[in-house]
């Protein structure tokens, strides 16, 4: 099983960092008003947004290789939470593209998204 | 194929630089949540932004004369990535892709010098130097960096660029080696590697070759930097001149792997 690339501070991801809990519920109103609410699926779903920023060539390298080796959103590999350390091994990136820019040595940047895909 | 042109100092590009990845998936979504995927590999495309400032008259023109030949987006060339490692399997020294001498053992699991066991060990068995080498379709006048981590070889390691062998020490530690040349003008094709000596041994990591006079940090390639068949992202080249000797543009390129 892949794993997301580290930094080489041994850090996954910088601040700011986005984490998203996602829930999707469906609602029935009726005439009168009142409302019937149930789930669709039946857990949450996470989502990390990862800023970097400052990366060196050789850091910027692994997530391009990363990105690569998973086909973008196809593949799928496991990711610790940085917020709270637990392991999650089935995620996948959320996107198709990924940009990276190299403002000057030593100086990168790019952003990920991470979710964690729902089990079948 | 023509080649993307190098700048005076041997540089590609210049800073800030842009590059954007590109792949397809087709996704099914359930209601409930859940995702089957189809991977499109045939789909990738990645597209650099060169934004130059300060170009000697000479390089902008060198620059036009380039998008001319290529007539804008229409005909390809072979665009070396300015921000990667042109060799390919970079972390897999027994692919294919490597041209491993008759009496070079190589073995991977070698604790590298940044704490995995990604490094690998090259033992020479026979009498002759024998070399680990990749050839890669690009230009033999361009100027290449390449650069490696060793270690464990008394007798040093051959850094090989296209037909010239640069000798560099190598000692009980790890330390990064780099040597930098130009090949043969009129060379299509450039060859890469490490030469060990009869004998010796010596272990390797982050084998690394750049179109650029110096080497940057260590990229894991595997797919390589050498882009075949890449164009023009646009059919208008506008190079503004700000001074004397002075000129700025910017270039958008694209590959796609499906044209």
């Amino acid at each position: 099983m892949a794993t997301f690339p580290k930094l080489k501070t041994a850090a996954v991801a910088q601040y700011p960092l986005g984490r998203t809990i996602a829930f999707q519920n469906q609602t029935l109103t009726f005439l009168d008003g009142t409302q019937q609410r149930y789930r669709d699926t039946g857990s949450a779903r996470l989502e990390w947004e990862i800023r970097l920023a400052e990366l060196d060539e050789g850091e910027v390298a692994a997530v391009e290789e990363f990105f690569l080796t998973n086909q973008g959103a196809f593949g799928s590999f496991a990711f610790t939470d940085p917020v709270d350390g637990q392991d999650y091994d089935d995620c996948s990136l959320r996107a198709d593209g990924l940009d990276v820019t190299a403002v000057g040595e030593m100086r990168g940047a790019t952003t990920v998204t991470v979710v964690q895909n729902k089990r079948s | 194929m023509p080649i993307y042109p190098q700048l005076a100092t041997g540089a590609l590009c210049q800073f800030p630089l842009k590059k954007v990845r590109r792949t397809r998936t087709v996704v099914n979504r359930a209601t409930d949540g859940t995702e089957i995927k189809l991977a499109d590999p045939a789909a990738e495309i990645t597209q650099w932004r060169l934004e130059y400032v300060d170009l000697s008259d000479q390089e902008a023109q060198a620059l036009r004369d380039f998008f001319t030949a290529m007539e804008g987006s229409l005909n390809g060339f072979t665009f070396l990535d300015p921000g990667g490692n042109l060799l390919s399997a970079t972390e897999e020294l027994t692919a294919q892709v490597w041209q491993k001498d008759p009496m070079l053992t190589v073995t991977g699991g070698i604790a590298d010098p940044f704490g995995s066991t990604n490094a690998w060990q090259a033992v020479n068995s026979g009498s002759a130097t024998q070399a680990l080498a990749q050839t890669l379709e690009v230009p033999g006048d361009y100027l290449y960096c390449l650069s490696a981590y060793v270690r464990l070889s008394p007798g040093g390691v051959g850094l090989i660029l296209g037909g010239e062998t640069v000798q560099r020490a190598a000692g009980s530690s790890w330390s990064r080696v780099a040597a930098v040349a130009a090949g043969d003008p009129s060379a299509e094709s450039m060859r890469f590697g490490i030469e060990v000596a009869a004998g010796a041994a010596v272990q390797i990591y982050g084998v690394q070759v750049e179109a650029q006079g110096g080497a940057s940090a260590y990229k894991a390639s595997t797919r390589g930097g050498v882009y075949a068949d890449a164009h023009f992202g646009s059919d208008e080249l506008k190079v503004t001149c700000t001074g004397l000797n002075r000129n700025s543009c910017t270039v958008n390129i694209i590959h796609a792997n499906h044209l």
